[in-house]
């Protein structure tokens, strides 16, 4: 165990992430060989690694968002139905009042925005705690949506629709666009996280508030801007949402949050805050999207998602807790 | 004397990078008043969590009445009679004196408390300590000496045996002081072992029956109080390291000019109505006693906490200071005497928290140059002679010294020319605490102006060219370093002003 922590290609890219792939790819196994022993039909296959990957698009964008609030010691918990109120919100201009497809998702990505700022103001400058805030958002998200709808869901067009060449951002020609999106997008947090001023300062205020305070640094306007990026990325995260469900229901959304969550922590981000891997959070989302992909092709419910997520927020952040024990 | 009631032995204990007990030894007997001294940062906390059950020692023996005993917590070292009276009072300000006393252990009547009962308790308790305090009263209307004897009172109410007293007359005046040795002279005739901590060699002098000295982590010698001089006591305590005289006379020329003017500063029941000025390449001195609004004073000039009126002049001109930013756009930097707290972050690395306050600095574009950062990060480490392997270390991993170090080189980085130096050597070895004087020797001789708040007598008589003393929130002397005597800052930092 000693000997392979110390080598210098894992300490490179980190024990925790090596553990992690090791984990994606036992999980990967492990669908392959009981997927067919239980139902019959394969599971090894393009079709099921695609429809994973389906998943981890917009799960990724809500998994890379939460991220920066997550660093900074807060939590956000409206993500999921923000996500689903600019889904709403665009996709009833769209088909209501014809607004152009390009618009609409630039509303989705204002919309998220707005919530970043809404959340990111309150948290920083009112000092409301982070989990009280974004309680309130998640339920206003949802009325906010319904309200708008008079509760109808909205359907987005499909491919060989009119206005459907936004899908070619998920796929295009069975080519998975989405994950260049979504990788090219996780470089450029990464990026940001570890290489701009925002980055430095949103993580060690997050270990430290009132030292960086004290430093001289404006530590609530970094704070409110992690908000902000986060609601950025959700509503980016609805493009991907409805490029590949089309469907959208007012009312719903939560469970995303739990999975986004889940994908950020398992991935090294400490819910204390001061501690953030962007890569993690790439590794931990493909693990939470192949798990849900393999529930399903076991015929399982969602019910069972919702169980084995819960679970694993529990053991992550379990580990966190005495990971930080040990160290001090 | 009675019988031996604590037995320590060869207590060992280390904290990454730190040998914080090196064999150290302690007997406490029934009936006495057992000092236990030494310079800050030689151990004597330590030993004491160690005995409470705060800390696991790595090894010796911990014999307390006749019995090989290990507490686990306070609470089990409580059940068993081992108390402290921290020297920080650990009370709740609104809630009423009996109610501190029996928090957490309220007597019952059915359901409810019996608040009756309670405050019947605590008269006996006060009756047999022979002071008089309302049971009844709020704690935040007590004054400080009261408050600690309400300490005393909850200690004792423990059936205690054996009670630690940290450094507990920090925090009160002569009349005070004179009130808590009749309670401890009381404990020890009712054959309590009582363990007295202090750096008042005066005080050891009357209360104490014996007194051990520690250094460095490590056990001096156990002496009769009786038998020995003061000198003997300071000589055992300092071993090594020559006692430094205090400055003769100011460094500072009388034409230097005045870098930094607070007028009339008002800050909550703490800062009232202070003024003063700071010279280029001076070290003044704030001296006062715990809870004299010292630290309040130096956070209301930075801007940590709200003002209610003052001006204050930097360099000649008025400026606005509403939080440390602005503080810092001044050239103002401050050293908390909370390093872990308010100084430093310590999960990240010395680089990190050396640029803090001037990361715009080490920009290429949107980027960090952290090439840039890493050398005038080096550059500092050499300069200041911080002690660590690299510069990508973690804060947590080093000794108090050298994170205090980062600090002042997240400073000088920033290059602030007043530098507020809040308890700069607390929690610090003996070693390191002489290369911090030398550090601002430089930086004053340079031309930084430093204000430097310290409770140690010996520091402000040692560093400053002049002194400001405070009591209770007021300014309530000015010395020159020429004049400065012990009993001369004593004298004013206990006194009221007069209407």
């Amino acid at each position: 165990m000693e000997k392979i922590k110390q080598n210098p290609l894992v300490k490179k890219v980190g024990f925790n992430r090596v553990v992690l792939c090791g984990v994606l790819i036992l999980m990967y196994i492990f669908f392959s060989i009981l997927v067919p022993a239980l139902t019959g039909s394969g599971f090894a296959g393009m079709s099921h690694i695609l429809g994973a990957l389906n998943y981890a698009y917009f799960l990724g964008f809500l998994s890379l968002g939460v991220t920066f609030v997550i660093a900074t010691g807060g939590i956000d918990f409206s993500i999921g139905p923000v996500m689903f109120c600019c889904g709403l919100i665009s996709g009833y201009c769209l088909t209501m009042y014809n607004v152009p497809m390009a618009a609409c998702l630039l509303i989705s990505v204002a919309v998220g925005t707005l919530f970043g700022i809404w959340n990111g103001y309150l948290v920083a400058y009112w000092s409301v705690p982070p989990f009280i805030v974004s309680m309130a958002s998640m339920n206003m998200a949802k009325g906010i949506a319904s309200v708008f709808t008079k509760t109808q869901s909205v359907s987005f067009p499909r491919s060989q629709d009119a206005n459907g060449w936004f899908r070619n951002m998920v796929r295009m020609n069975g080519i998975p666009t989405g994950l260049f999106f979504f990788l090219g997008a996780a470089i450029i947090c990464a990026i940001i996280l570890n290489n701009t001023k925002f980055g430095r300062y949103i993580i060690c205020l997050g270990s430290n508030k009132e030292a960086v305070r004290l430093s001289g640094v404006n530590t609530k306007k970094w704070e409110m801007c992690a908000y902000i990026m986060c609601g950025l990325l959700v509503g980016i995260a609805t493009i991907f949402f409805v490029g590949t469900y089309t469907t959208v229901q007012p009312g719903y959304g939560d469970q995303y949050n739990n999975e986004a969550i889940a994908g950020c922590v398992m991935g090294g981000t400490s819910m204390a805050g001061g501690l953030a891997s962007i890569s993690g959070t790439v590794i931990g989302v493909f693990i939470i999207s192949l798990l849900q992909e393999g529930i399903l092709a076991l015929k399982l419910t969602k019910d069972i998602q919702l169980i084995i997520t819960g679970i694993i927020v529990i053991i992550a952040v379990y580990a966190d807790v005495m990971a930080r024990r040990r160290r001090n | 004397m009675g019988e031996v009631i604590l037995q320590m032995k060869d207590i060992d204990k280390s904290f990454p990078g730190v040998h914080a007990l090196d064999h150290v030894s302690l007997e406490v007997r029934r009936g006495e008043v057992h000092a236990l001294m030494g310079e800050n940062g030689a151990g004597k906390s330590t030993l004491m969590k160690v005995l409470t059950g705060i800390y696991k020692k790595d090894s010796g023996t911990i014999t307390y009445k006749g019995k090989d005993t290990e507490f686990h917590n306070t609470r089990e070292a409580q059940d068993n009679g081992v108390v402290i009276v921290h020297q920080e009072l650990n009370m709740v300000g609104d809630l009423t004196v009996a109610q501190n006393i029996f928090i957490g252990r309220e007597p019952r009547k059915g359901f409810r408390i019996d608040d009756k009962k309670m405050i019947e308790d605590s008269k006996v308790l006060f009756d047999r300590l022979h002071i008089d305090i309302d049971p009844t009263e709020k704690m935040s209307e007590l004054t400080v000496g009261k408050q600690q004897m309400c300490e005393i009172a909850k200690a004792i109410s423990h059936n205690a045996e054996l009670i630690i007293f940290d450094e507990p007359s920090a925090a009160l005046t002569e009349k005070e002081i004179e009130d808590l040795f009749v309670i401890i002279r009381d404990l020890r005739a009712q054959d309590l072992g009582i363990i007295y901590i202090s750096h008042r060699m005066d005080e050891i002098k009357v209360i104490t029956d014996r007194v051990t000295v520690m250094r460095d982590g490590g056990y001096v010698g156990t002496l009769v109080t009786a038998d020995c001089t003061k000198e003997d006591i300071i000589n055992m305590m300092v071993g090594r390291v020559i006692y430094e005289k205090p400055k003769e006379k100011s460094h500072v020329p009388d034409d230097a000019p005045v870098v930094l003017k607070v007028e009339h500063l008002n800050a909550g029941k703490m800062v009232q109505d202070v003024s003063f000025e700071l010279r280029k390449g001076e070290i003044l001195g704030f001296s006062g006693l715990m809870g004299a609004g010292r630290t309040e004073t130096a956070r209301a000039i930075f801007g940590a906490d709200a003002k209610q009126s003052g001006d204050i002049y930097v360099n000649g001109e008025k400026v606005e200071i509403n939080s440390p930013e602005d503080a810092v756009k001044r050239g103002i930097g401050y050293l908390s005497e909370d390093r872990r707290r308010f100084g430093i972050v310590v999960g990240k690395s010395i680089i990190e928290n050396s640029t803090m306050a001037t990361l715009e600095d080490y920009m290429s574009g949107l980027f960090i140059n952290k090439k840039k950062e890493k050398e005038i990060t080096e550059q500092y480490i050499k300069e200041l002679d911080t002690k660590t392997p690299s510069s990508d270390q973690l804060v947590v991993n080093l000794s108090g010294g050298n994170q205090q170090k980062v600090v002042i080189a997240k400073w000088l980085v920033r290059n602030s020319d007043i530098l507020i130096f809040d308890e700069p050597t607390r929690g610090i070895d003996v070693g390191a605490k002489n290369e911090i004087y030398k550090l601002m020797n430089k930086l004053a001789s340079e031309g930084k102006s430093i204000i430097m708040i310290s409770s140690e007598m010996t520091e402000i008589l040692r560093m400053s060219d002049r002194i400001v003393v405070m009591c209770e929130g007021k300014k309530t002397g000015e010395v020159k370093i020429e004049e400065a005597t012990q009993e001369l800052i004593m004298d004013k930092a206990t006194r009221q002003m007069e209407a």
